[in-house]
Formats: C-alpha cells, structure tokens, sequence
C-alpha cells in the first residue's frame, strides 16, 4: 500500500533552484533514506512533506490524496497521520517531557487525561525515559531530546513518521540505540519512515530505500537502498558518499576537470 | 503604484489572523493550554507588580514636586491633589505602565517566540496542526488585553500614594485633605480615559511582541533583533496612540 506518493516535486528559495524531477514512492513499512551533501535540500523536502512549506511545482499525495491541493480540514486530518522529529528535536521548553508526548495525543485522539498520560508513559518508557518525565528539555542531554522527540513523533502512533537527522551529534552507541529504535517502531507499528540522515552506519542499518540528491545537478541521481547503491551506483558522487571516498572533481565549462584529479564519468 | 503595494501586508494579515483566532476562541474553539495562559496572565500581572508600583510611586511623587514647587509661588499648594490625580489618571498611569509592560513584558514575548521559532518549536507546532497563532498570539495578546486595565487601576492608586508622600511632606497637606481634593478633582471620565488607554496599550504591546517573535530570523541575532524591535515598536506605537487619544479626547471634549 502507498502511503505517500512525491511526483515531479520542484524546490526553490526565490529564484533559486534547490532540486527539481523529485519523485518516489513510500510504501507501509518502508524506512526510506533521503540522501546527499550538506545543503542540497534534504531537509527542505521534509518540509514539503509535512506541510510547513509548498513545493515550487508537483504533487505530494498521501494515499491518493493531493496534501497541497487540499483545503485546510482536509490538510489536518492528513497531518493527524504524521509524526515528525527535528533534527534539534524541537521539543517545547516551556512543557515537561510528559506534557510534550501527550500534545499530539491531546490534538490527534480522543483519549481522556488519563488514557493519554498512561500512552505517552508507555512511549517515553520505550525510549527509555520514564524516568525523566518529569523534566523539562533543557535538564537534558542532546541524546535523550533525540529520543523525547521521538517519543513525541510516535506517540499517537502515525502511520508515517519524518525523521530529520536522527543520529546527528550523538556518539556511536546512541547512535546505533536510536537506529535499533526505529527498526523496533517499524516491526511494532508498521509505520513507515523517511528520513533524512548522513551517518552511513544508519543509513546502511536501517534503510530499505532511499533517493540522492546532487547539489550539482540540482536533481536526484540514484534511487534505491543505500547499501545496495554503495555496491552498485553508477555515479561517481553516489560511489563517494557512501564509500567515503575522494568525491569526482567537478566539470568545468570546457569539458575538463578544474584540477588534477582523476575523474570517473559517470 | 498600486495600492497593494503600500500595504503592509504581513502586519495587517498578521492582524486579521489573530482576530479570526480571537473569534474562534471566544466561540470556545481554542487550542491553547489553560495551564499556559494562566503562566501568561501572571506574568502580565501578579509579577509586574513589584516594578509597576515602583515607578508609578516615583512618577506620582516628581509629579506632585514639580506641582509643589510652583502652586507654592502662588499659595495653592492644596491644588498639587488635583494635578497629580489628573495627570496620574488620565495620562501618567496609563503611559508608564504600558511602557514597563512593554520593556517587561513585551520584550519577553517576542524573545520566547523568537527562540522557539529558532529552535523548530514552532514547526513542531505547526506539523502537529496547531496554529501559532492559536497557541502562542491569542493567549499572550488576551492576558496582555486584561490585565493592562487592572495595572493601570493599581497604577492610578500608587501614583496618587506617591503624590501623597510628597504632598503631606513638602506641603503638609494633610491625608484627609489630600484624598478629598483628589475625590474632587477626578472624574470617571479621566479614569474612564486612562483605562481605554490601558486596554489599547496592551492589545498593542501583546500584538507587537508577539509579532516580532513570530517573525524573526532564525537565529540568536534574530532573537537579539525582535525582542528590540518589539520594545522600541510598542513604545513608539504607545506615544503615537497617545497622541491619538488626546486629539480624540480634546474633540470629544473629554
């Protein structure tokens, strides 16, 4: 079943074009991996699809349904569906961690007081921050506003979660407790996710799909699961990024390469 | 050039949302939390208190000095009652009180929305389909709404608390003497002036700190500029209106 559907999606600042010709396919239970350099307009998509920022041009359906063509109940009953961590996780300071998961309950079901203090308990107990319910964002480590946020993100359960930059600034083993998180989230709740990520151990670990944006050429350049676009991708940009390697030199308008290296064609 | 183009668009947008948000909530559809607007409400009043007597004391005691040292020349110095209770209600009051609200309160509403907007909070709100409006302007513009009035009803009584101060040591005018020439000298329609200056004041002041934060850049300087913009807007913003009622007044012979 699709669960969201990008078609012919174009992005810009202004004038300037950050990425045009973006379109795939999101299917339950996918983990999809958006990908690319810094600055290329990873975390721009997101916003596009969760509705903080329309498109340039083409279309973002939610099963079936055209999220900017929409009027604004319809837009709400479809953001019911999202469930969203930021890549500074984004809580709100001026709540306790408890108050901050039961928001989206407050907002997205009909649970009374009780019932949703006893779900986010049950969230914030899944990562592992029960005890910390009580604390306001500031008293925490950057690692556990990851996991608040997104406890936060799953707590009324969406069918569809965004997660920009997970990983980002936390150590390996955090790192490698929050992808364990995510792959747990999707097994228990089939939910399927799209995120936005540069750390290639998470991005191997756990990403089923993914697509690659290239600041270059301001389109996507490879589509597919990122260990299998590692083996296989074709473009030498892809190859770099997720072998660590030395990236291609970039062309010049003669035709050349602007220094010495060797360059791959594509 | 087109009309349009004068416009301030973003403002008077901002303007109508919230009025469309006010509509909603008084129809009893708001999104924001009780807990939080009860968090506003006494941070726009229980806690300004301690500043807002200080210098509505000090403002009606140089009023009633400066009154003093002339009405003495001429042997009227009972009369420093009926100066201090006019100016104090139907200007001082209102003025000084809008002015520490907006340095106090102002400046803490757009820092707060500044930095949330800087740290996604309010994209988080958004994503979750609660509107900032909604949730951060109303409650801020209504606590702002209501409780102005109040502190300029408490404001009136310090300013006059000062000018007595001044009056029974510098002129010996007796308590009694003080408070009967005041009971003289003011009129529901002085106070009845102040306190529409005070409701104004803070609909402004709510409206401009919480613009300023809602609008900011993104980042700590962002932050920097919108909590002075909102204090240097609303002062400006309470001169003009100022001036506004006095015209008004002076014409409704008030």
């Amino acid at each position: 079943m699709t669960l969201l559907a990008v078609d012919q999606l174009e992005m810009r600042f202004g004038d300037r074009l950050i990425q045009t010709g973006i379109s795939f396919k999101i299917e339950k239970g996918t983990i999809f991996a958006v990908m690319g350099g810094s600055g290329c307009g990873k975390s721009t998509l997101l916003k596009h699809l969760v509705g903080l920022l329309p498109p340039a041009s083409g279309r973002v359906t939610y099963q079936g349904v055209d999220y900017w063509a929409s009027d604004d109940a319809q837009r709400a009953k479809l953001r019911a569906g999202f469930g969203m961590l930021f890549q500074s996780a984004a809580l709100w300071s001026s709540m306790t961690i408890l108050e901050n998961v039961c928001l989206p309950l407050e907002q997205h079901t009909t649970l009374d007081a009780a019932a949703r203090e006893r779900r986010a308990r049950e969230a914030l107990e899944w990562v592992a921050l029960a005890e910390f319910a009580h604390f306001f964002p500031a008293d925490l480590s950057g690692g556990m506003k990851k996991r608040a946020g997104l406890a936060r993100a799953i707590a009324a359960q969406p069918p569809l979660l965004f997660l920009d930059e997970p990983s980002a600034g936390l150590d390996p083993i955090s790192s490698k407790r929050l992808d364990d998180l995510v792959l747990e989230i999707r097994e228990r709740t089939g939910a399927a996710v799209v995120f936005v990520s540069h750390e290639l151990p998470s991005l191997f670990a756990i990403a089923d799909d993914g697509i690659f944006f290239d600041a270059d050429s301001k389109h996507p350049i490879a589509h597919g699961s990122p260990s299998a676009l590692r083996d296989t991708a074709e473009h030498p940009t892809v190859r770099a990024f997720l072998r660590r390697e030395e990236p291609p030199a970039p062309q010049t308008a003669a035709g050349g390469t602007s220094n010495n290296a060797q360059s791959t064609p594509p | 050039m087109q009309l349009a183009a004068l416009l301030p668009i973003r403002p008077v947008t901002y303007l109508g949302q919230v009025l469309i948000a006010a509509a909603s909530g008084a129809a009893g559809r708001w999104t924001f939390r009780a807990k939080d607007l009860g968090q506003v409400v006494a941070d726009c009043s229980a806690r300004a208190v301690p500043i807002v007597t200080v210098v509505n004391v000090l403002v009606g005691a140089i009023l009633a000095f400066v009154g003093a040292v002339q009405l003495i020349k001429f042997g009227a110095g009972i009369y420093v009652a009926d100066g201090v209770a006019i100016a104090v209600a139907r200007e001082m009051a209102a003025i000084i009180t809008a002015v520490v609200m907006a340095g106090r309160t102002g400046a803490a509403f757009a820092a707060e929305i500044a930095t949330m907007q800087a740290n996604e909070e309010v994209d988080a709100l958004e994503v979750l389909g609660l509107d900032a409006i909604d949730f951060l302007v109303v409650p801020r513009v209504f606590a702002m709404l209501t409780m102005m009035p109040l502190l300029f009803i408490y404001a009136v009584i310090t300013g006059l608390f000062g000018g007595m101060v001044v009056a029974s040591g510098m002129l010996n005018v007796s308590t009694a003497a003080y408070i009967d020439r005041v009971a003289d000298a003011l009129s529901w329609a002085h106070l009845g002036l102040g306190l529409a200056k005070a409701f104004v004041f803070g609909a402004l002041i709510g409206l401009v700190g919480c613009y300023c934060g809602l609008y900011a850049k993104r980042n700590a300087a962002g932050v920097g500029v919108a909590t002075t913009s909102a204090v240097v807007v609303a002062i400006v913003g309470i001169i003009v209106l100022d001036a506004v009622f006095a015209v008004c007044a002076n014409a409704l012979d008030i």
